[in-house]
């Protein structure tokens, strides 16, 4: 049984955990920090091409390349999560502790999302120093809530794939497959409005895009995005809701099948 | 296995036709064993669908942001993502003999390391090819790339040397990754730098002047500009200096592979870290 403030403690506990561990794997330096870094210079030299040089399209692209890196983040570090407790053997463990093993799979998914972020502050140094981006934001106040929004559904939308993820055996290659389309559909370098109409109904049900909208919006943006924030909130509440039940279900079944640890 | 076994010279040169088993035969083993992504369930995803992905979004982007034709961007990405087959299939080709245990059983055979090494090569090249004219098919149907139809075996051509030195750069990481812990770090570095550096998006002219000397030691560059301006119907005789130091520069690349290859099977033999990960 577990209290508020205890559940609290141990999503944070293993959220920072999680960032830890993350830190200490070359593939996710690179993926955080180092690949948002090309991706914002290419944007910034094809922006620079089209003749578009302005402080707000520089912001623009510096926000949009690093929610590309808290994409791959959540991405590759979610997918793998449960897969990789299988792996080191971990799994059984805490699925059979005393602690809610959903907790403890919100806060590894959390951690790979907050060191997502780290990418977005990289690609706003990068911009500053080299191409002399102006470092502002037109409503200072709403940031860190369009930030914490953001954070919480992606988050939520990272236990989504842990459960989902761990019901095919390759999940890296899933990785690979959803990098390049969900950066596309969501808008984070090209506006969703440039796409056909089908596409951008898919981007509606993605937080990414409306995560990148409430940071943008806030950063950049002529009204604050209180509508943004929100499809935020409503997305991490279904989100984590779906993730639940797909939680149970491949639970239920691995023990049903007595092939919780198997690999 | 006897410190005297190791330490003794195993180059040997048991004739062409031995040479030529362990070349064909032997890389055709290796791309089976040691390709990790060489199954449906990995391939289709990583070779086929990310690629396909890759073309729309830089065709996208590209067009948006910078005002060019989208067929521009689908052609650079087309021959850039053969470099997934490339790159990241020679690296485990080579360092996944240390990770499965494979390799001091392999260095301990008195194989031709020549041939061993270089028939690593075919299946890669093969497998980029393919992904590339894949790639390629998708640009022609969907996104606006034309092929002038009197200079496509210059364009094939142009491709091939191109995936050849891709696939030596793939080489040297091979070889740089039997000393890494994670040699993947670096063909996903050498991936980005292709992106950035070589035309792929982003014309070479229209790079700073350090980044552009950068470019031309990086494979791609030349290829990559043989394939744009053979597919715009330039002929063998205006690209053909293209191809060829494409060809120079991938030959170097795979000579560097090589030799850093014959470097860390000496200095694991004198030191004993054959094994150590």
């Amino acid at each position: 049984m577990s209290t508020l403030p205890r559940s609290l403690r141990l999503v944070w506990f293993v959220t920072w955990f999680n960032v830890r561990m993350l830190l200490a794997s070359e593939f996710f330096i690179l993926t955080t920090f180092i690949t948002p870094l090309i991706f914002a210079t290419l944007g910034f030299l094809l922006f620079h091409a089209g003749g578009e040089t302005a402080g707000q399209t520089l912001l623009y692209v510096a926000l949009g390349s690093g929610m590309m890196g808290v994409w791959s983040t959540t991405l590759f570090g979610c997918g793998g999560a449960i897969a990789w407790q299988r792996w080191e053997g971990t799994l059984e463990l805490l699925v059979t502790a005393p602690s809610r093993y959903d907790h403890i799979l919100a806060g590894q998914t959390f951690g790979a999302v907050v060191l997502g972020f780290y990418g977005i502050v990289a690609t706003l140094a990068w911009g500053a120093l080299l191409f002399g981006m102006p470092i502002a934001a037109t409503f200072p106040l709403v940031l860190p809530i369009s930030i914490a929004a953001a954070v919480l559904a992606l988050g939520s939308l990272g236990m989504l794939i842990a459960t989902s993820f761990v019901l095919y055996r390759h999940a890296n290659a899933l990785g690979n497959l959803l990098e390049y389309p969900i950066w596309l559909v969501a808008g984070l370098l090209v506006p969703v409005t440039t796409l056909p109409l089908w596409v951008q109904a898919i981007g509606w049900l993605l937080a990414p895009k409306w995560g990148m909208d409430a940071i943008r919006g806030a950063a950049i943006g002529s009204s604050p995005p209180w509508l943004s924030i929100g499809m935020c909130l409503v997305l991490a509440v279904v989100y984590y809701v779906a993730a639940r039940v797909m939680l149970r279900v491949v639970l239920d079944k691995a023990r049903r099948d007595a092939t919780l640890a198997l690999r | 296995m006897t410190a005297a076994a190791l330490s003794a010279p195993v180059h040997t040169s048991s004739g062409p036709r031995t040479a030529w088993r362990l070349f064909w035969y032997g890389g055709r083993m290796s791309y089976g064993m040691l390709f990790n992504w060489a199954r449906p369930s990995i391939y289709i995803p990583t070779l086929i669908g990310g690629p396909t992905f890759q073309l729309f979004f830089f065709a996208s982007l590209g067009s948006y942001a910078s005002g060019r034709s989208p067929a521009y961007f689908a052609i650079g990405n087309a021959v850039q993502v053969s470099a997934l087959a490339g790159v990241f299939g020679m690296t485990m080709a080579i360092a996944n003999e240390r990770w499965f245990g494979t390799l001091p059983a392999l260095l301990a055979t008195p194989a031709n390391r020549g041939a061993l090494f270089a028939g690593r090569f075919l299946p890669f090249i093969a497998n980029g090819l393919f992904v590339s004219v894949y790639a390629m098919a998708v640009g022609v149907i969907f996104l606006g790339v034309r092929l002038d139809l009197a200079t496509i075996g210059v364009v094939a051509l142009a491709l091939l040397t191109t995936v050849f030195s891709c696939t030596a750069i793939g080489s040297l990481q091979g070889a740089i990754s039997l000393r890494l812990r994670d040699g993947l770090f670096g063909a996903n570095l050498i991936m980005m730098s292709i992106l950035l550096f070589c035309g792929v998006n982003v014309p070479v002219a229209d790079l700073p002047g350090w980044l552009q000397v950068i470019s031309n030691l990086l494979p791609f560059t030349h290829g990559l500009e043989a394939v744009r301006q053979a597919a715009d119907g330039a002929g063998l005789g205006q690209v053909g200096g293209l191809i060829a130091t494409e060809a120079l520069i991938g030959l170097a690349y795979a000579a560097a592979g090589f030799g850093l290859f014959s470097f860390f099977e000496r200095s694991a033999r004198a030191n004993a870290t054959l094994d150590v990960r």
